[in-house]
């Protein structure tokens, strides 16, 4: 018999497969797909205090192999939230965690009150690279990482996953400082910031001119970046970027993920996380896997 | 009608036909019972491109007309980019659909109704223009004109525009719909946005309910990724973002609010 059970830094989950936030909504659309509690985890679009209408369209461009967004955290704020969404991913036999963004420390914490023990895990967005205040802001510094994770981690009454960002010079430090302030758990990669221009009209694609760039084009980067950071910290490491097939989740846990995350190909193929886990049972039965630790972080070099 | 529960799926088409109709602009007919039997007019399907990584998103393309009866579903498109080259290369075979997705048009009862289309936009009126009781058709083209013909048997009369005076009146085909407007109790309108914008203010300044199908660049199709973003206003005067793909394509033209 299979286990797929992992434990993300006190969070127990039935697999290690979660979909990416800001690529599935508040997990409505795709319940129209297939069964949600066959999910490991749903990681819920970006949460701010107070609803935000978001950036002006286009908010797309599309890239070889991948897209550039700047969305901008379109989001009907925490308490809509609280009160309309969560009771629908509350019917379904999967964790649910709540993916936080704020223009200041405060704000993180105040929405880590409200959110309180009603969701699994909160994972703390410091690298979102569409809004002008916060977000990334926060997330490409030791000191603030370290800052903002043990100012948040005194109000998180869950467990707390810090989502790391790629735009930075040395990962491992960032991904330190967030372990040393108390993270329970980390998440990488955000997307990496990038541009695309329209040679006909001279203008950039994106009417926020620049955006973050996610899909298969990321994913040797954010693989690298996994394995860095998890030989780096002793906390566990849920692995995205770029995922679209179950041979691409296998490859970041033999990096050193825990879990791993499904985002941009949610929108090629909508049944994608699902098969992703058919694909990984095949896999360890395959190998003679029984649980996730006889493959987990086991490259040879 | 949007299913609840876990209905929906993407499927595997085969195709039928895909053909050039005139310069750039292609017509994709496949099989698929579900979205004949389903679609309302106005509605799209979302095409995967190919089975590779790029293009990697797929394209949103409107839904020209059904055959319930041979279960089969006829796209128009035109070649824009990378995406829609790649459809038009695919003769035979099949091709991944998810569909039909988003909202039609709303159908009025016992109204005089016009369909305004503009280039490309054409070609989602058709089967909306078979399903009203009183319709007249505005077609207007730049040059190439297409489908002339359906909306001829399908409309009381048919207006015809191209820029170029090669085909029907030379000029643009808000002017014609101008003349006549004070007929319609209705407008359905789909093309380029400054057409839109010229039909909804021949509207609004006529007191004649306008109905818009607008198009934005999309991602997942189905109101999950927040891309396809417009400006929609409220009763209250607020505007807010709503999606293109979930919340419309169609929307009332009294609510959109076009950026500049």
């Amino acid at each position: 018999m299979i286990n797929m059970e992992v434990d993300i830094g006190g969070l127990k989950l039935k697999n290690p497969i979660m979909t990416a936030s800001g690529t599935y909504g508040f997990g409505r659309e795709y319940s129209e797909y297939y069964d949600l509690s066959k999910l490991g985890a749903v990681v819920v679009k970006g949460l701010t205090l107070k609803p935000r209408e978001g950036n002006k369209a286009p908010r797309i461009a599309e890239t070889p192999a991948g897209i550039l967004n700047s969305v901008g955290l379109q989001n009907p704020g925490i308490e809509v939230f609280l009160q309309q969404e969560l009771p629908f991913l509350r019917k379904y036999n999967t964790a649910v965690i709540a993916n936080i963004a704020g223009n200041t420390v405060e704000e993180y914490c105040q929405m880590a009150d409200k959110l309180g023990t009603s969701i699994d895990a909160i994972e703390l967005n410091i690298s979102c690279p569409n809004v002008k205040e916060g977000g990334v802001a926060f997330g490409t510094k030791c000191d603030s990482v370290y800052g903002i994770t043990k100012a948040v981690k005194q109000h998180c009454k869950v467990p707390l996953i810090v989502k790391l960002s790629p735009n930075v010079t040395d990962i491992t430090e960032i991904a330190l400082a967030a372990e040393e302030a108390g993270a329970d758990c980390l998440s990488l990669i955000n997307t990496l910031l990038g541009m695309s221009i329209d040679i006909n009209t001279r203008r950039p694609i994106l009417a926020n001119v620049v955006g973050g760039l996610s899909g298969p084009a990321v994913k040797p980067v954010a693989v690298r970046m996994v394995y860095q950071v998890a030989k780096a910290v002793n906390i566990p490491v849920i692995g995205m970027g770029g995922i679209s097939s179950w041979q691409d989740a296998i490859e970041f846990m033999l990096a050193g993920a825990d879990a791993v995350a499904i985002g941009t190909y949610n929108f090629v193929n909508p049944n994608a996380p699902i098969e992703i886990i058919e694909g990984m049972v095949q896999y360890m039965e395959n190998n003679g896997c029984k649980s996730l630790s006889d493959f987990k972080g086991k490259i040879e070099i | 009608m949007r299913l609840v529960g876990v209905d929906m799926k993407n499927e595997i088409c085969e195709i039928i036909h895909n053909k050039e109709l005139t310069l750039g602009v292609f017509e994709m007919i496949f099989r698929s019972e579900n979205i004949a039997a389903l679609a309302m007019p106005g509605q799209f399907v979302h095409l995967r491109v190919n089975t590779g990584l790029y293009p990697l998103l797929r394209r949103p393309i409107s839904i020209h007309s059904v055959d319930k009866t041979k279960g089969t579903v006829a796209i128009i498109y035109h070649i824009v980019g990378k995406g829609t080259e790649e459809i038009s290369k695919q003769v035979t075979g099949v091709i991944d659909v998810m569909g039909p997705l988003g909202n039609g048009f709303p159908k009025l009862a016992g109204k005089k109704c016009a369909v305004v289309g503009g280039g490309i936009g054409v070609a989602p009126l058709l089967e909306l223009s078979k399903s009203l009781s009183h319709c007249d058709a505005y077609l207007g083209f730049r040059n190439c004109t297409y489908k002339v013909e359906a909306f001829e048997n399908s409309c009381n009369k048919v207006y015809l525009t191209t820029e170029d005076g090669s085909a029907g009146h030379k000029g643009y085909i808000t002017d014609q719909l101008k003349k006549n407007i004070t007929e319609y109790d209705v407008v359905y309108t789909c093309g380029p946005k400054i057409m839109m914008k010229k039909v909804m203010e021949i509207c609004q300044l006529n007191n004649v309910e306008c109905y818009v199908s607008l198009e934005e660049r999309m991602a997942c199709g189905i109101g999950a990724c927040l891309v396809c973003a417009c400006k929609i206003q409220e009763e209250n005067g607020e505007w807010h973002h709503k999606k293109v793909c979930k919340d419309g394509p169609v929307f009332n033209a009294k609510e959109v609010l076009f950026d500049d």
